[in-house]
C-alpha cells in the first residue's frame, strides 16, 4: 500500500502572534513553526499501517517555503520513507481549493492508496483541504475519524460527531482520511530515525513541476484583513497582590451562595 | 441579494437548530430564500420548516438517504442547486457540514467560506467574518464567483422563529448508490464522571503543562471548592485525562453555578461546551486569551501562583 501525507506546517502553539504591517496575515518571519498538530495523528496512523505492514510506503508532502523542509525531515525521522516539498510564487496567499488542486496533482502522479490528513489546520481552522482533495481525486473521504482498520481491503472508521457519539463508516480504497486530534499516540522521532532521515529523498517541485500553471490554481477566496476581535464587555479582571485576588476571589464566589 | 440556498439538517429525528439560525442569517441578506431537507421518511420535518423558516423547502427524500452519506447529500444538495440557481449557498459547520462543504465546493469548482460567524453586505459584494488562529484574530474574507459556499458555525445567530407559509417541493431522482456505507452510531458509554449537573466545576487546559499538575495544583482548589473537575480537549488529546472529563463540543455541554477555567485559553470548541455556566471564572497568563472575552471575572497571572493562593483563601474562608 502507498499512503500519502499531507502536512502543513503552521505557527508553533506557544508562538506569540502578532499582525504583519499588511493586515492580511500574521507577521511570520521571526516565530517557531511546527507539524500541525491533527496532521501529526495522521502521520502517525499511517505509520502504523507501515509497522503492520513493512511493504507500505509512506510520501509526505508539504506546501510550503523552504522553512517546511524542517517539518518534513522531522516527518522522515519519524519514519515516513520520502519528502516532497512544493512551493511557487504562485501558492503564496493560496485558498484551500488551490492548496486541494496541488496537492491532487502530486496524489494522481503517486498513484497512492490512501491520502490521509488532519481535519483542519490551527492557523485557518478552514476544515476544506481534504474533503476537496477527495472530491478532485474522485476517492471517498471520511472527515474527523478517530479510529480506522483494514477489514478486507476495506477500510472501516469512526467518525466523531457531537457529544461523544461516534458515526462508524465503510470505505473503499482508494479514500481519504482526515483524522481529527486524540485519534493515537504521536510518536516521537528517534536518534536513529533523525540520522536516517538525513539521506532520505526529499524533493521540491515547483507548480510547473506538476504540470500546473499558475492560472489553474487562481484563489477564489482572499483574506481581506485579519484583526484583532473587537472586544466585548470582557471580564472584569480582578487586579491586586496575589492575596488580594485571592480574597476577591473568595468574595465572589461567596456572593454566588457558593460559600 | 439574489438567492441563497440553505441545506438544512436533522438531529435525533428533529429540524436542527442550527438551521433556523441559517435562515436568520439568509432573511437578513435579503432576496429568496430556499432550503433543503435531506433524508427518509422527513416529511414532516420539511413542513416545520415551511412553517417556521418560509420560503420553498426542497425535499430530498430517499430510503438511501435515512443516514447520513457524502455521495447521496452531494447528488441531493446539486439536484437543488439545479433547481434554484442559488447564488450562496449555506451549510452548517457541523460533523455533517465538514464532511461535505469542502467537496462540493471542489466538484462545483466554487468558492467557500468556512466556519462563517457573519455574513455582511457591502454594496453588491459579501464579506464572510469569521475566527483565525483558533479564535486569537478574526479575518473578513471575499469570495469571487457564483455560487459561492458558506459554512456557519453553529450558535452564530438567533434561531428564526416566524410564523410563515412556506411550500414543500419533492426533488425526484435524489436515490442512488453511495461508496461509503453507513455502519452505526456508536454513543461512548457514559463515564462515571457525569459533569452535567455538577454545581461547580474547575477545569484545566493545556496551561498546567503536565499531568501530575492536576493532581498537584488543580486538585486542592476543586475539593477546596467542592466541585468536579473537567478539561479541556489538548488535555484529553494528550491522554492526561480520560475522555468523560472534556468539556467542550465533542464532550460534555455544561452550565454549572460557577466554572472555573485554569490555563485554558479559549478555543472555540471549549466555549461551546461552557458558555453558558451562570458565572465564569478565569485564570489565564495571556490577557488576550479568547476565554476572558465569556468569563464574568479574570485573573491574568501565573496559574501556578494564583490557583494554590486561591485554594488556600477558599479553606480559610470555610474555617
Amino acid at each position: 500500500m502507498k499512503i500519502l501525507v499531507c502536512l502543513k506546517q503552521v505557527p508553533h502553539k506557544d508562538a506569540r502572534l502578532e499582525l504583519a504591517p499588511d493586515g492580511k496575515w500574521i507577521a511570520d518571519a521571526n516565530i517557531k513553526f511546527e507539524i500541525n498538530d491533527y496532521d501529526n495523528y495522521a502521520l502517525e496512523e499511517a505509520l502504523r499501517i507501515k509497522d503492520k505492514d513493512p511493504a507500505t510506503e509512506v510520501v509526505v508532502v508539504s506546501i510550503g517555503p523552504d522553512r517546511v523542509q524542517q517539518s518534513l525531515r522531522t516527518a522522515l525521522g519519524m519514519g515516513a520513507d520520502r519528502a516532497i516539498q512544493i512551493w511557487d510564487d504562485g501558492l503564496a496567499g493560496a485558498d484551500s481549493l488551490a492548496i486541494a488542486k496541488s496537492l491532487a496533482a502530486v496524489a494522481r502522479a503517486e498513484k497512492v492508496d490512501l491520502v490521509l490528513m488532519g481535519l483542519m489546520s490551527d492557523d485557518t481552522n478552514f476544515a476544506l483541504t481534504g474533503p476537496m482533495l477527495a472530491a478532485l481525486l474522485g476517492v471517498p473521504h471520511a472527515t474527523g475519524i478517530v479510529s480506522e482498520k483494514n477489514e478486507g481491503g476495506q477500510l472501516e472508521v469512526e467518525r466523531e460527531l457531537e457529544g461523544g457519539a461516534l458515526e462508524v463508516v465503510k470505505l473503499p480504497l482508494p479514500c481519504l482520511l482526515t483524522a481529527q486530534t486524540g485519534m493515537n499516540e504521536v510518536r516521537y522521532a528517534s536518534l536513529k530515525g533523525i540520522m536516517q532521515a538525513k539521506k532520505k529523498p526529499l524533493d521540491k517541485k515547483s507548480l510547473g513541476d506538476l504540470g500546473l500553471s499558475a492560472g489553474a490554481v487562481a484563489s477564489k477566496v482572499k483574506i481581506e484583513k485579519i484583526y484583532t476581535p473587537p472586544k466585548g464587555q470582557g471580564a472584569e479582571i480582578l487586579s491586586g497582590s496575589k492575596d488580594e485576588v485571592a480574597q476577591k476571589f473568595v468574595g465572589k464566589v461567596k456572593e454566588l451562595g457558593l460559600l | 441579494m439574489a438567492k441563497t440556498l440553505i441545506v438544512g439538517e436533522i438531529q435525533k429525528g428533529q429540524l436542527r437548530e442550527a438551521t433556523l439560525e441559517l435562515v436568520t442569517l439568509a432573511r437578513k441578506l435579503g432576496g429568496e430564500v430556499a432550503s433543503l431537507i435531506i433524508g427518509s421518511g422527513v416529511g414532516a420535518v420539511a413542513e416545520e420548516l415551511a412553517k417556521k423558516g418560509g420560503g420553498k423547502v426542497l425535499l430530498a427524500d430517499d430510503a438511501t438517504l435515512a443516514n447520513y452519506n457524502l455521495d447521496g447529500w452531494e447528488r441531493a444538495i446539486k439536484k437543488a442547486i439545479d433547481a434554484e440557481k442559488p447564488e450562496l449557498i449555506l451549510i452548517s459547520s457541523t460533523p455533517i457540514g465538514w464532511d461535505v462543504a469542502g467537496a462540493l465546493a471542489a466538484a462545483l469548482d466554487c468558492g467557500i467560506a468556512s466556519e462563517v460567524i457573519k455574513i455582511e453586505p457591502d454594496g453588491v459584494d459579501l464579506v464572510f467574518v469569521r475566527r483565525m488562529f483558533n479564535a486569537k484574530f478574526d479575518a473578513r474574507l471575499r469570495v469571487s464567483g457564483t455560487p459561492r459556499i458558506a459554512t456557519v458555525q453553529p450558535g452564530a445567530s438567533e434561531a428564526y422563529s416566524g410564523s410563515e407559509s412556506g411550500s414543500v417541493v419533492k426533488l425526484d431522482g435524489v436515490g442512488g448508490a453511495a461508496r461509503t456505507k453507513f455502519v452505526e452510531i456508536r454513543v461512548a458509554p457514559a463515564g462515571g464522571h457525569d459533569l452535567t449537573k455538577a454545581e461547580i466545576i474547575v477545569s484545566g487546559g493545556r496551561g498546567l503543562q503536565k499531568p501530575e499538575n492536576f493532581e498537584a495544583v488543580l486538585k486542592p482548589l476543586v475539593e477546596a471548592l467542592g466541585a468536579q473537575m473537567g478539561a479541556s480537549r489538548p488535555v484529553v488529546d494528550a491522554g492526561w485525562l480520560p475522555h468523560e472529563y472534556q468539556v467542550g463540543s465533542s464532550g460534555q455541554i455544561v452550565s454549572p453555578k460557577l466554572y472555573v477555567a485554569v490555563g485554558i485559553s479559549g478555543a472555540i470548541q471549549h466555549l461551546v461546551g461552557m458558555k453558558n455556566s451562570n458565572f465564569i471564572i478565569a485564570i489565564n497568563k495571556d490577557a488576550d486569551a479568547p476565554i476572558f472575552e465569556v468569563a464574568d471575572v479574570g485573573i491574568v497571572g501565573d496559574l501556578f501562583e494564583v490557583v494554590p493562593a486561591l485554594a488556600a483563601a477558599v479553606k480559610a474562608a470555610k474555617g
